[in-house]
């Protein structure tokens, strides 16, 4: 025990002396570092920090002679126990360095002094000596451009070469070489015949010896041929070119460290930031880069750090250059040995910053961008966390079936949270916490997978806010709960699904992980940004015909930007095109007001945890503090929205609604984004969307990446050989990008006969049979379809009368402007409710039905089977005027769907098969087979679950007479959310209904977890029991209707072998 | 063109012609009342954000000034047509009648949608209607008002406009401005508190205290919510409002039978009259369907939000207790349900009537301009009063006396008020 703990202390006394002499190294370096120090500073300096890096400082002395001077330590003085070394440049001494102890000390290898401390001593040396060779040879190019003397100075330094750095005297000779036979001197050739490497003759062209190795050629050759070599230069260069050639390559050698572990493969993650580093400390008199060898530098680094994806790498090496890299690698965080990189979501905000900083010195806009600070962890930390924890299992899991993953989903996530962080990440997080302080965090996924040109993981994996207030081991441990949490969901069911549907499952999937500070300032118990949002290039939700896809959208709110990049059912961001920001959506007080942000996302500083809390209760309470209020807000007085004047805003009083009115009309607000995206959707070459937040004095740039689409706005491709008869309509005017898949029914509207109403309230009644069919119909399965606006108020005339609430289960909106005697109706683009339509993602077309090259198929939307009449008898009187259309009935089993791609400003509906219906609109753009996971999945996983069941309900114990399916299940377009519409026919008492109805209760929770275990989607109960009696079926009442209908009957489905059918 | 359609100006015009019968009008000023005196068509060139110019076309209808300049809103609405602007122009006429004020009626427009309009844009829009039409409209010819998606600000700055053209100011030229220049006080209460005038009338006509009245009412916007203040004020109880909820995409009734207390709804309420669900149940209020509040057990129902909101079909759950219907808002009742209702001796007040409160303020704010002195808001409501009794007492005896429902006797004595001004003035 004794004996160990004293090979303890000797390895502790090791290792801090080891600390000691390379402190000592990085304090020479420093001084060599400085720019503009002349050589005396620097071996003044040396003289000082030598003592420290000693076993016994306090006896230590040094001294070091140079050029006649002697430059010391106070206390110097000769005595017996000394270490010396002698300065020598181009084989002449010329100096010595001395260190020496005043007192006596302990012996050790080499009098009292360590080896290690001999080892220090000839390595300041050597850095010493560079250092006046370099000075020396810099003497000489000042005195030779000065004079006219040149005549042999170049002579001068191959001999100084050949003494001093044989090495390099022959790449650089071999360079010369080169050059000359390039040049067409055919000595040069010759030389290289002799003595060079071989040529491309040699290897293959000549067809001689091809198979024997060509020859090897010794250094020493070179070396040797030096003189002649140059000697030859002489003769067809001027003197001045070769010196400057000289020099050139001279200093293009000293990175050639870099280029070496940078070319390197196998060099890790580690070595590369040491060698950026200790190139980034030559000073810049060390260096000159040819252009090739700079960019050879940036790309290397682009692809060992940030991305390896062929057109990032183009983009990034014109805006990315070495120096960036070495303020980037400060902040990241890497397991012992990694070569990983810090995955696309960091690269893309890299490379984005630097573009609008590049950019930013000829537009000020775009240099006003700030950046948060961030810490990178780079993608391979998750293995390391993997391996250190022993959860290799783990990562066999995605090929496992999703609904397994669900499953396990849970337990990983336990698991995860419950291992610990490898000691290296640790520390390192640890030092991003000192620098980051009590800042509000988030952690934010960057996964490999995520820079992939093309694939969106937009949502996939996690982001965390993190409070990061109290003691630092306390947030230390939320900071690795975030991470570890944000590191189980690459195991997440959506991913893995996700990948699976892309064929990206075998990809070998990294997690890195951003660390950011979230950009905000305090209010009272709250941390938050003034405004965040988000903001695409390309404007997929046109509000009117003027604005162009290319104007952009911006969805912001005010507090964290979570608010405007999803979808929210109960409030809504503002929108603004900042290709023409004038053109609002909202127009009206009403509109104005409806369609404010009323909730606000923030961090509770207190509470340490993220919330939503009314923008109204927080700015009645700390109004005062919001930053740019003034700006943010209007003030709703007599029917009128004012703008804050400078007498601020009463809050008490005050009715605030957020219109971010003075922030567009009174600040650059809105130019700079739109500046930003114009040059990064250049830069990028591709639509790109960007998150951003303001913090009151400056806007951030938070994320940067190609635009993503969400599942329903994705381009879709348009099918060009359809027959003529299954296209239902073709647009070609305003049409946005998506699919409309499975629509089951079609409520047509018919211009011409909703035009000759005469009365009134007809023209009411449309509005109200719409409303109707909106509550029966199934929801997004069923588009409308209707002339002029949609939502007319006042003169109805020119458009069905309908509020939000009348069409809000619809999958689309379609408005149809057919020539009328004077005019063709002005379109509405939606606007009566357009932000509710964009929250819930119902989609907007307008038809053109009388421009040329368009088809519209009202043979069959006027000659189908019209059902309005058994759907809502009450409105008959209107069924020439309202025509619902059952798709599958009508034509056998087909479904509608409607494709539209906005970047052709087409769109086509066309009838089809509902198994081919396929929702992913653009497989080939991912490049990778649908994963044969169909649609038609929930239906026929349904319909076998009631099979089942009627197999084992015992019809006498229940008192049933038949079974049947309706709905969904039965129309074959049921979804995951979808429950089954059960119609029972039953005879029996009521105490048999009673134990039926609990019998089914029994099934609906059991499908209901089998459905979430298959799809995720959580439903309260999957059976849907409608009970019929004899009576019902006679009268026809309700649901028994659907017996035997014409149109949309009921599926009879068999029951068990006590059947009485 | 064969093809029929529903046509506001022929209804409007149907309307008249059977009201005119009624009065036995002559030919001559059947002529001239069922044809705006004035139209006027004009273009208003604007010079657009990106810089093309854009022609806009604009309507100004007069229909008739026999009793006092004319008065009526500016529309700004895409698929604007000529016989709308006529129809709503005669619609006015017959709406400053019935509450006795000394205006004429007037519409006027411009087809556009301002959601295609830039800030400017509008603006230019505005001035271009006021510089084309400036000769023809004034204090003391024609006054504009907001209207379909025109608001204060396009008010202020065709006021602008016009006082930049006639060098002077002239406040009275348009009215529905802000009140910091030129509007009146009272304007938010007028409508609301107009329809109560008129239910406190009414109840004294049916020998009834309001006191021992309870009410029901659809909607908690603007109108609605003033309607309850003033109504609770005279001693009623409202037990039942419905609003629209936003999250959930449908109506909810709140009842209390004890009755609802105002301030402690409002508290729960959104800017648009939408009522915190969780809030009221809180409040001890039963969360009905939307719809309930037509079938309270109550004396008194005011529909007071959207068009055509009691029909046919649900006409008959209307509670055997009720007695007084009051339209603040337009249309209402569906001319079938309006029959169902008159058969249950339910007591009518025409939303032409009932809701005049705002055209009456209307017409105060022009005074108050005109005589740049205005009033505070008891005045104004205080005259509100006057107008509104007067009004309701003058159709209601009317509507005693000739036994005539109460829509009709309205329309009856609005027609033949102005008919006798066309008269009184020698025209026909």
């Amino acid at each position: 025990m004794n004996e160990n703990q004293q090979s303890v202390d000797k390895l502790l006394l090791e290792l801090k002396e080891r600390a000691k002499e390379l402190n000592c190294i990085y304090r020479v370096e420093e001084l060599f570092s400085v720019a503009d120090i002349t050589l005396e500073e620097i071996i003044r300096g040396i003289v000082r920090v030598i003592p420290a890096g000693w076993q016994y400082p306090d006896v230590c002395e040094a001294r070091i002679t140079y050029a006649g001077a002697i430059y010391q330590t106070p206390g110097f003085s000769t005595a017996p126990w000394e270490l010396s070394v002698n300065l020598i440049v181009q084989e002449e001494v010329v100096g010595q360095i001395t260190v020496c102890y005043t007192e006596e000390r302990p012996p050790a290898d080499v009098g009292p002094f360590l080896k290690e401390e001999h080892k220090l001593i000839n390595t300041i040396a050597d850095r010493l000596e560079r250092r006046i060779l370099h000075e020396t040879l810099r003497t000489v190019f000042e005195s030779q451009s000065q004079s006219s003397r040149v005549e042999t100075d170049w002579q001068v330094i191959l001999d100084l070469l050949r003494r001093t750095d044989p090495k390099l005297l022959t790449r650089i000779s071999r360079k010369m070489l080169h050059l000359l036979s390039w040049a067409g001197v055919e000595d040069a050739d010759r030389m290289l015949e002799r003595c060079g490497p071989p040529s491309w003759n040699d290897l293959g062209g000549a067809g001689e010896e091809v198979n024997r190795p060509s020859r090897v050629n010794v250094t020493q050759d070179l070396q040797a041929a030096s003189q002649e070599i140059f000697e030859l230069a002489s003769r067809h260069l001027g003197e001045k070119e070769i010196l400057s050639k000289i020099r050139a390559w001279i200093k293009e050698d000293r990175s050639g460290f870099l280029v070496k572990i940078l070319e390197n493969p196998a060099a890790s993650l580690a070595e590369i930031i040491g060698a950026i580093e200790r190139f980034h400390h030559l000073g810049p008199e060390d260096i000159e880069l040819s252009a090739p060898r700079e960019l050879t530098f940036r790309v290397s680094l682009i692809r060992r750090i940030l991305s390896d994806d062929p057109q990032f790498v183009q983009m990034a090496k014109r805006f990315l250059d070495v120096n960036n890299f070495f303020e980037l690698l400060h902040r990241i965080i890497y397991p012992a040995g990694s070569h990983g990189r810090l995955g696309g979501k960091s690269s893309g905000l890299a490379l984005a910053w630097h573009i609008l900083q590049k950019l930013g010195v000829d537009v000020p806009l775009l240099g006003q961008f700030k950046m948060p600070k961030t810490w990178y962890l780079t993608s391979d930390g998750i293995l390391r966390f993997i391996d250190y924890n022993d959860l290799e299992e783990i990562v066999e899991h995605k090929y496992e079936s999703v609904a397994q993953v669900r499953q396990e989903y849970p337990y990983i996530v336990h698991i995860f949270k419950n291992s610990a962080l490898p000691p290296e990440i640790m520390n390192g997080l640890s030092v991003a916490l000192d620098d980051v302080g009590e800042t509000p965090l988030i952690v934010r996924s960057s996964s490999l997978l995520e820079d992939r040109m093309g694939t969106s993981f937009a949502g996939k994996y996690k982001s965390l806010f993190i409070a990061n207030q109290g003691p630092k081991q306390q947030r230390l441990s939320a900071l690795k709960d975030a991470i570890t949490e944000v590191y189980a969901s690459t195991f997440g069911p959506d991913p893995i699904e996700y990948r699976a549907e892309r064929g990206l499952v075998d990809f070998h999937e990294e997690m890195g992980i951003m660390i950011q500070e979230v950009v905000g300032t305090r209010i009272g118990r709250y941390y938050l940004p003034a405004l965040a949002g988000v903001a695409f290039s390309q404007n997929e939700f046109r509000w009117s015909r003027r604005i162009r896809r290319e104007d952009g959208l911006l969805r912001m709110v005010p507090g964290l930007g979570t608010r405007a990049v999803d979808r929210m059912a109960d409030d809504y961001p503002i929108l603004i095109a900042p290709g023409q920001p004038a053109l609002r959506v909202n127009i009206t007080l009403d509109e104005k007001i409806h369609y404010s942000p009323k909730k606000i996302d923030l961090i509770n500083l207190e509470k340490n945890r993220f919330e939503t809390v009314e923008i109204k209760h927080l700015l009645s309470e700390f109004g005062d503090e919001y930053p740019m209020l003034n700006q943010l807000v209007s003030i709703l007085r007599d029917d009128r929205l004012e703008q804050p004047t400078g007498l601020g805003i009463e809050r008490e009083s005050d009715h605030l609604v957020v219109t971010f009115e003075g922030l567009i009309t009174r600040t650059p607000f809105i130019d700079q984004v739109r500046t930003a995206l114009k040059v990064l959707q250049k830069e990028f070459g591709r639509p790109v969307d960007l998150e951003f937040a303001h913090d009151g004095r400056d806007l951030y740039l938070l994320q940067c990446r190609a635009q993503s689409y969400g599942e329903a706005t994705q381009p879709a491709v348009l099918p060009r050989e359809i027959p003529q008869e299954r296209i239902l309509f073709s647009a070609r005017r305003y049409v946005s990008n998506g699919v409309v898949s499975g629509i089951t029914h079609i409520v047509y509207v018919d211009p011409q006969k909703y035009a000759e109403l005469t009365h009134r309230s007809d023209l009411l009644a449309v509005g109200r049979a719409v409303g109707k069919l909106n509550q029966i119909l199934p929801k997004r399965q069923f588009i409308l379809m209707g002339p002029g606006r949609w939502g007319s108020r006042g003169d109805i005339r020119l458009g069905v009368s309908v509020s939000y609430s009348d069409i809000n289960n619809s999958a689309m909106l379609i408005e149809i402007a057919r020539r009328q005697r004077e005019y063709v109706p002005e379109l509405s683009f939606g606007t009566h409710f357009f932000q509710d339509l964009v929250e819930a993602s119902i989609r907007y077309l307008p038809l053109y039905p009388d421009d040329a090259n368009i088809l519209f198929n009202e043979q069959f939307l006027l000659t189908t089977n019209n059902t309005l009449n058994s759907l809502l008898p009450e409105f008959a009187h209107l069924s020439d005027t309202i025509r619902v259309i059952d798709v599958p009935y009508a034509t056998g089993g087909l479904v509608v769907q409607i494709l539209m791609d906005a970047e052709i400003d087409e769109a086509v509906a066309i009838l089809t098969d509902p198994s081919l219906d396929l929702s992913d609109p653009r497989p080939e753009r991912i490049g990778t087979e649908r994963y044969s996971h169909q649609n038609d999945d929930h239906w026929r996983w349904r319909q076998q679950s009631v099979e089942q069941l009627a197999q084992s309900l015992d019809p006498d114990r229940f008192g049933v007479k038949a079974l049947y399916l309706i709905g969904s299940t039965k129309n074959a377009t049921a979804g995951p959310e979808s429950d089954i519409d059960l119609l029972v026919h039953v005879c029996g008492s009521a105490e048999q209904r009673i134990s039926l109805m609990s019998w089914l209760d029994g099934w609906s929770i059991c499908l209901s977890h089998q459905n979430y275990v298959r799809t995720g989607t959580k439903t309260n109960g999957l059976l849907d029991v409608h009970i019929i009696t004899d009576e019902d079926i006679q009268k026809r009442r309700s649901f028994a209707a659907k017996i035997g209908a014409t149109t949309d009957p009921a599926r009879f489905i068999p029951l068990g072998k006590h059947t009485s059918h | 063109m064969a093809m029929k359609s529903y046509n506001p100006y022929e209804i409007a015009q149907a309307q008249f012609d059977r009201i005119a019968d009624l009065l036995k009008l002559d030919q001559a000023a059947r002529d001239l009342l069922r044809v705006p005196t004035r139209e006027y068509h004009f273009t208003i060139p604007v010079h657009m954000d990106d810089g093309s110019v854009q022609v806009f076309q604009g309507f100004r209808v007069q229909h008739n000034d026999a009793r006092g300049p004319g008065k009526g809103g500016i529309r700004f609405h895409p698929l604007e047509t000529i016989d709308t602007v006529r129809a709503l122009a005669m619609w006015m006429t017959w709406k400053c009648a019935v509450v006795d004020v000394p205006l004429g009626g007037s519409k006027g427009g411009v087809v556009c949608d301002p959601h295609n309009l830039s800030a400017r844009e509008t603006e230019q829009l505005c001035r271009g209607w006021v510089r084309q039409i400036s000769r023809d409209v004034g204090p003391h010819l024609d006054v504009p008002a907001p209207d379909i998606m025109t608001n204060p600000q396009n008010m202020l700055w065709m006021l602008d406009e016009y006082e930049a053209i006639h060098g002077g100011k002239y406040p009275g030229f348009i009215t529905g401005k802000p009140l910091s220049v030129g509007g009146s006080q009272g304007r938010k209460e007028a409508t609301g508190y107009g329809v109560v005038f008129t239910i406190r009338e009414a109840l004294k006509e049916l020998n009834r205290e309001p006191r021992n009245t309870t009410a029901s009412i659809q909607g908690f916007g603007n109108v609605a919510q003033h309607a309850i203040q003033l109504y609770e004020r005279i001693g009623g109880t409202v037990v039942c409002v419905s609003s629209w909820n936003q999250a959930d995409q449908t109506a909810y009734s709140f009842r209390k039978a004890s009755g609802i207390r105002y301030e402690e709804l409002l508290a729960a309420t959104d800017a648009f009259g939408g009522i915190d669900v969780a809030k009221a149940r809180d409040l001890g209020y039963e969360i009905l369907p939307g719809d309930a509040w037509l079938e309270q057990d109550v004396e008194i129902l005011i529909p007071a939000a959207l068009e055509n909101q009691i029909t046919q079909e649900n006409a008959a759950r209307i509670h055997p207790r009720a007695i007084v219907l009051a339209e603040g808002a337009n249309g209402p009742t569906s001319p079938e349900a309006d029959t169902i209702l008159s058969e249950r001796n339910i007591f009518i007040l025409p939303d032409f009537l009932a809701n005049a409160g705002g055209v009456t303020c209307s017409y105060f704010e022009q005074v108050q301009s005109n005589m740049n002195y205005y009033w505070d808001k008891d005045e104004v409501l205080g005259k509100l009063d006057t107008k509104m009794t007067a009004a309701f007492h003058a159709v209601s005896d009317l509507a005693r006396n000739q036994k005539l429902p109460m829509r009709d006797a309205a329309y009856v004595i609005s027609v033949s008020r102005v008919a006798q001004a066309c008269r009184d003035r020698g025209w026909v």
